[in-house]
């Protein structure tokens, strides 16, 4: 394939430059495979995980709860995994959205995850009642919206944000004809948090390590993965501690990222784990007392807006059946 | 970039002998020739002639994705290494006493958030700067510009990090960097801009290459590409700019960064590494994954872009340094030409220069140049000074060419000497040629002699027709001279067989047939065995052997001659005699062939001279006069059949004696010609043809037209005129018409039309000088309509050439150095005009103009006129 013809040439300035949201092309499935059942899906996990060359998955996402495993992949990834009891798939596909280029001069701080986005997408879309599924990494956020929304989705950021659309690796400017009959007017009411919040008392990190040395943690990552948390009696030690078994590992485009508590980063060797200023520990919200389902909206902007107003840097991970947030303790 | 597993290699920027090949650790490697003291045991072969010795070895930096070398002279051995967590870290390779280098060493620069490290790039001229691109990270930038010089790192690093990095020395460790560019995109490959130190060139994932100036870090000129690898700028054309994406090299042009200027031709796997070669111009290296190619762009003579339609000419070619041995990568020596070194995943390496393609010329002289890289052989021929080696042909026609050979038209003979008098075939062929024009001159003067048109012809036609068409032989019996002693040798005579003899040369016109003339001459070229022969074969043994004696008395005499004169004073017609049976014996031994042959006649059976007949050394035209004198009419033309085709077999020019200038002459030139490629005799002799059927014969012509060119290429175009005008004299029809006329401005009419009414003959130029009106007219004016002619750009003169008619009233008042016997006008006067913007003059004042200028010498008119001439700034290598 040729370099793409030349679509614009520009001497630009950035500040002025309108924030960028890529839809890209990945059409994801959401699943949850129960504790019990991990066993009969290891074998597609670990290629999906460890063999990215065996395989044409391009996004992979596999966070472990004391409740289950959430898996978020794509169709290539999906036909890996088989068809069992132990396996339930939310209904719809879901698409990602990635905010690119952010705004602000380069002088200035930039907040970190989903409080950047809480106010120009996460609250609109709350807004339209368009219920998001939240996938932050150490590259970046995704927010993950159901296929059939994305009139709306677009419709609804259009204001704000230049849209591009990823269609066979190239990225093109999405138009959103502007079909607004029928799209029904905001509500712009208060949004209190209602769903109860519990906070484990271990520390989290979000990391990444480099994908060639992938293969020399390989085991670890096993390991942690499918067998660590596995015993009951385990599971009720941490539990009694006030710790919570959270581990999250997502393959995407090539990019490796990685969630755990402080306790799984010392079983890992110096210099393999991507730490830097940044490294700091992160405090965990779990959000949900009863499975959250897939239909409420407006859960992550409960959560995100205040930490917005004030500015204070969270991740945020929505699994199955409960949602994560991951907040700076540097500011708690 | 590079694969943590696959090595990559990296040429020190200054010490030409050393480089590095970077895989999980550092190896310094120094290059030098086979068995010289450095190589010492141990040394890894990379060439027939090189092998490289490991120097020093750095196993201190894990998780290596890039490394630069730092590009000044001091510290030497001071490498960047950018590492999978971002982190950017300066090492070293060997011992350094340099305290900088100390200072510097170990120091670590790390991003604020890890991730990789793609690509390193030292700035070419402020070398504490050292940009670094990474992979995305959130809205985090992917360019950090670090300055290495930093010696704090002003935020105080968290007591957590430290204990997470497991760093000890917080003192070497900056994170503050200088400047940080590309906010939320990824930096796949970067370079500074040689142009201006504070431009850098970054490719990004979101499909652009963008341009950033650090004096203005928030404005940016990009451009949306695929192809955001490798971004490497040209080192001989600083506007150029190779990139790539998977397959495809794009060659950009940073004064037009729209699109690229071109993209080369795809290739079916990834590109892993594209490299300008820094010794030579525009020459781009290209590796794919798992190739044992390495893939040539020549782009020499890529045009810069003017138009859009412009295809760039790129030469493309493949090279295999280590024949079936996959590359890892390789890197261009940084000063000795087109030299590489390439190592394969195994770290075997090899050290390979690629050949240049050569391209080769030969000169219309004989030399002959050949151009490899910056070399330029040039080969030309040895002048040995006579030496073992003949000269080319082409040289000798040249030097021929020079000394006038050919054009002497009065004594013909004479060109034998002006082509160097040392063949013998030649000197043959001028003589025979002489013969035949003298005797028919002898013909022609003699009006009354009869049946003088088949004479002629039959003169031309060689010695073997003329021999056919004899009749009203006589055999006679005559006595040796000086004795009444008759002989047994039966002599012939007849009209035609004395004519033949004339033609060989040995008796002159006339009458009589008197040899005494030809003996006197050989005697004064000291050709004393051939004058004491045919002084024999008159039946003269007392001549003979005074010639002898007097060939050994002459200065350089050869003594023996007095033996042999003696030898043949004892001659005796006794069959039985002891004298003819020593001699017929000896004579086998003596060197000399005419001395032989003239034993061989003495001693041989009358009727059978097979041994005079078949001796090859003696001179073709002796043996058929002699053949002439004593075989009868049924062995006489049998003899000159076999030897005529012997003749036109090996291409021998004495030959022509028998055929001449017929069509089997012809044949006989042709296998000359085959044989020595020599078509300057060929032509000068068949245009002497007697018949126009012989010139016209498609070989003539062709050999004519070579010679032609021949002179024309060695600009020789004086001679090439010369013989032009030889030639439309022998032959007539060869003249051309004329095929440019001037005609008058004002009446329409040739200038030179209008002063005669036949067809115009004569070459081209001379056309216009030849105006000789009856009626007396200026020069100036058109003999037509006597309106004046064009005036002269130059000295604004009405232009117009005299012809020696009018130059005698001496009215010419600048053209009175004129000789007056010159037909023509010299050439200075003659009218020259530019085809494209048809101003002209004088050519003498034109050439003088355009030897100093290049434009038209009319006021406003930008016309290069003699630069479309693609002849006109050769000058002519022959001088009038």
């Amino acid at each position: 394939s040729a370099p793409s013809p030349p679509k614009k040439r520009c001497t630009t300035n950035e500040k002025t430059q309108k924030m960028e949201l890529h839809i890209l092309e990945h059409s994801l499935k959401v699943a949850s495979i129960a504790k019990e059942g991990i066993q009969i899906c290891t074998h597609g996990l670990i290629k999906l995980a460890f063999l990215p060359s065996k395989t044409r998955c391009k996004f992979f996402s596999l966070t472990e709860t004391p409740e289950d495993y959430t898996i978020i992949v794509d169709e290539d990834g999906f036909k890996e995994l088989p068809q069992s009891e132990y396996l339930s798939v939310a209904d719809a596909t879901w698409l990602a959205l990635n905010v690119v280029s952010g705004g602000g001069s380069a002088a200035s701080s930039q907040p970190i995850g989903v409080t950047k986005i809480a106010k120009s997408v996460i609250a609109p879309l709350a807004d339209h009642n368009i219920s998001v599924f939240m996938l932050s990494t150490y590259q970046t956020d995704f927010i993950l919206v159901r296929e059939r929304d994305l009139p709306m989705v677009m419709h609804t950021l259009s204001s704000e944000f230049t849209l591009l659309r990823v269609v066979n690796g190239e990225t093109v400017a999405a138009n959103c004809s502007g079909v607004t009959n029928g799209f029904v007017k905001p509500k712009l009411v208060p949004r209190p948090i209602i769903h109860p919040l519990s906070s484990p008392s271990n520390m989290f990190c979000v990391t990444s390590l480099d994908p060639d040395t992938l293969p020399s943690v390989a085991t670890l990552l096993m390991d942690v993965m499918f067998y660590s948390g596995g015993g009951k009696e385990m599971g009720a030690q941490n539990e009694d501690s006030g710790h919570i078994r959270f581990f999250s590992f997502s393959l995407i485009e090539g990019y490796i990222s990685l969630v755990m508590d402080e306790q799984t980063t010392r079983r890992f060797p110096n210099n393999v784990l991507f730490t830097s200023a940044s490294g700091e520990l992160w405090k965990m919200v779990r959000i949900g007392g009863q499975p959250l389902g897939f239909d409420e909206c407006g859960i992550v902007a409960q959560i995100s807006e205040p930490l917005a107003t004030a500015d204070i840097p969270a991740y945020y991970i929505s699994t199955f059946k409960f949602d994560h947030a991951l907040v700076s303790t540097s500011l708690c | 970039m590079m694969g943590s597993s696959k090595p990559d290699i990296l040429w020190s920027p200054h010490h030409a002998d050393r480089y590095v090949i970077c895989d999980s650790e550092l190896s310094l490697y120094r290059i030098g020739a086979v068995g010289t003291s450095e190589a010492k045991a141990g040394a890894l072969l990379l060439s027939e002639e090189t092998a490289a010795t490991l120097l020093a070895i750095n196993s201190d930096t894990p998780y290596m994705k890039c490394v630069a070398w730092y590009p000044k002279h001091e510290p030497e051995c001071l490498l960047a290494v950018g590492q999978a967590n971002g982190r950017v870290v300066l090492t070293s390779l060997g011992q350094s006493h340099n305290s900088k280098c100390k200072e510097l060493v170990g120091k670590e620069f790390v991003p604020k958030h890890a991730r990789q490290c793609n690509t390193l790039a030292w700035n070419p001229v402020d070398s504490n700067w050292l940009a670094a691109g990474l992979d995305k990270h959130r809205a985090d930038f992917s360019v950090l510009i670090w300055d290495i010089s930093s010696k704090y790192s002003p935020e105080a690093v968290p007591a957590e990090k430290l204990r997470l990095s497991g760093d000890a020395d917080s003192g070497m460790v900056v994170t503050k960097p200088l400047y940080e560019l590309g906010q939320n995109d990824a930096c796949l490959s970067l370079c500074w801009l040689p142009r201006d130190h504070q431009k850098l060139l970054l490719a990004g994932m979101h499909r652009n290459l963008a341009i950033f100036d650090l004096r203005n870090t928030s404005q940016k000129t990009f451009v949306n590409t695929k192809a955001i690898q490798g971004v490497t700028v040209d080192p001989y054309f600083q506007d150029r700019v190779a990139s790539f994406f998977e397959g495809q090299v794009a060659i950009w042009d940073l004064r037009r960064f729209e699109k690229p200027v071109f993209t080369l031709t795809e290739q079916p796997k990834p590109l892993t590494k594209v490299a300008w070669c820094p010794t030579r111009m525009g020459l781009l290296a290209t590796l794919t994954r798992d190739s044992n190619v390495i893939r040539l762009y020549d782009m020499q003579h890529a045009p810069t872009p003017i138009g859009d339609e412009t295809e760039p000419t790129i030469i493309e070619r493949g090279v295999q340094p280590c024949s079936e041995n996959v590359i890892s990568s390789f890197a261009w020596h940084p000063s000795t030409q087109n030299r590489m070194v390439v190592v394969s995943p195994n770290r075997a390496m090899s050290d390979f220069t690629v050949f240049e393609r050569i391209s080769l010329a030969w000169s219309s002289t004989t030399s002959l140049m050949w151009a490899c890289g910056r070399h330029l052989y040039e080969c030309t021929e040895e002048s040995t000074g006579g030496g073992a080696a003949e000269k080319d042909i082409a040289t000798k026609m040249r030097e021929r060419a020079q000394s006038r050979y050919g054009h002497d038209t009065v004594q013909l003979w004479r060109n034998h000497l002006l082509a160097g008098g040392t063949d013998p075939q030649l000197r043959s062929l001028w003589y025979t040629l002489h013969y035949i024009l003298h005797r028919l001159s002898q013909y022609t003067e003699d009006l009354e002699q009869r049946q003088q048109g088949s004479k002629q012809s039959l003169i031309y036609s060689g010695i073997k027709n003329i021999i056919k068409s004899s009749s009203g032989t006589t055999e006679s019996r005559r006595c040796w001279k000086g004795s009444d002693r008759p002989t047994d040798v039966a002599q012939y005579h007849s009209e035609e067989r004395s004519l033949a003899l004339q033609l060989c040369g040995w008796i002159s016109c006339g009458p009589d047939v008197d040899v005494e003339p030809f003996l006197k001459s050989l005697e004064q070229e000291g050709e004393w065995e051939r004058a004491a022969s045919v002084a024999l074969f008159n039946l003269d043994i007392r001549r003979a052997i005074q010639i002898l004696n007097k060939g050994a008395s002459a200065e350089k005499g050869d003594l023996n001659l007095n033996v042999v004169a003696m030898a043949l004073s004892g001659y005796t017609d006794e069959k039985t005699s002891l004298w003819r049976e020593m001699c017929s014996s000896l004579r086998l031994q003596l060197k000399k062939p005419y001395l032989c042959v003239m034993f061989a006649f003495l001693t041989s059976e009358p009727g059978s001279y097979d041994a005079v007949l078949y001796e090859s050394r003696v001179a073709v035209r002796d043996r058929v006069a002699f053949a002439c004198m004593f075989l009868n009419d049924n062995q006489l033309p049998r003899y000159i059949d076999k030897l005529t085709n012997e003749m036109k077999e090996v291409g021998n020019l004495e030959g022509i004696l028998l055929t001449g200038l017929t069509k089997d002459g012809v044949d006989l030139m042709e296998s000359y010609v085959d044989r020595t490629g020599d078509v300057q005799t060929a032509s000068f002799c068949m245009l002497r043809g007697s018949t126009p059927e012989v010139v016209k014969d498609p070989r003539v012509q062709c050999w004519i037209e070579n010679y032609r060119n021949l002179l024309d290429a060695w600009r020789f175009w004086h001679k090439r005129a010369e013989f032009d005008i030889h030639r439309s004299k022998l032959d007539p029809s060869s003249k051309p018409l004329a095929q440019v006329f001037v005609s008058c401005n004002f009446c329409g009419k040739s200038i030179s039309f209008s002063c005669s009414a036949m067809p115009h003959q004569g070459r081209g130029f001379s056309q216009y000088g030849v105006s000789g009106s009856p009626t007396k007219s200026k020069v100036t004016s058109c003999p037509g309509c006597r309106k004046p002619l064009p005036r002269c750009a130059l000295c604004l003169m009405n232009m117009g050439t005299p012809v020696s008619a009018c130059t005698g009233t001496g009215k010419s008042d600048e053209k009175v150095d004129l000789p007056r016997d010159k037909k023509l006008a010299q050439f200075n006067n003659w009218f020259t005009w530019c085809h494209n913007c048809r101003h002209g003059g004088h050519a003498g004042h034109m050439l003088s103009w355009f030897r100093d200028h290049s434009e038209c010498p009319v006021s406003a008119c930008t016309c290069k006129c003699m630069q479309l001439d693609t002849t006109g700034n050769l000058q002519p290598s022959d001088n009038v």
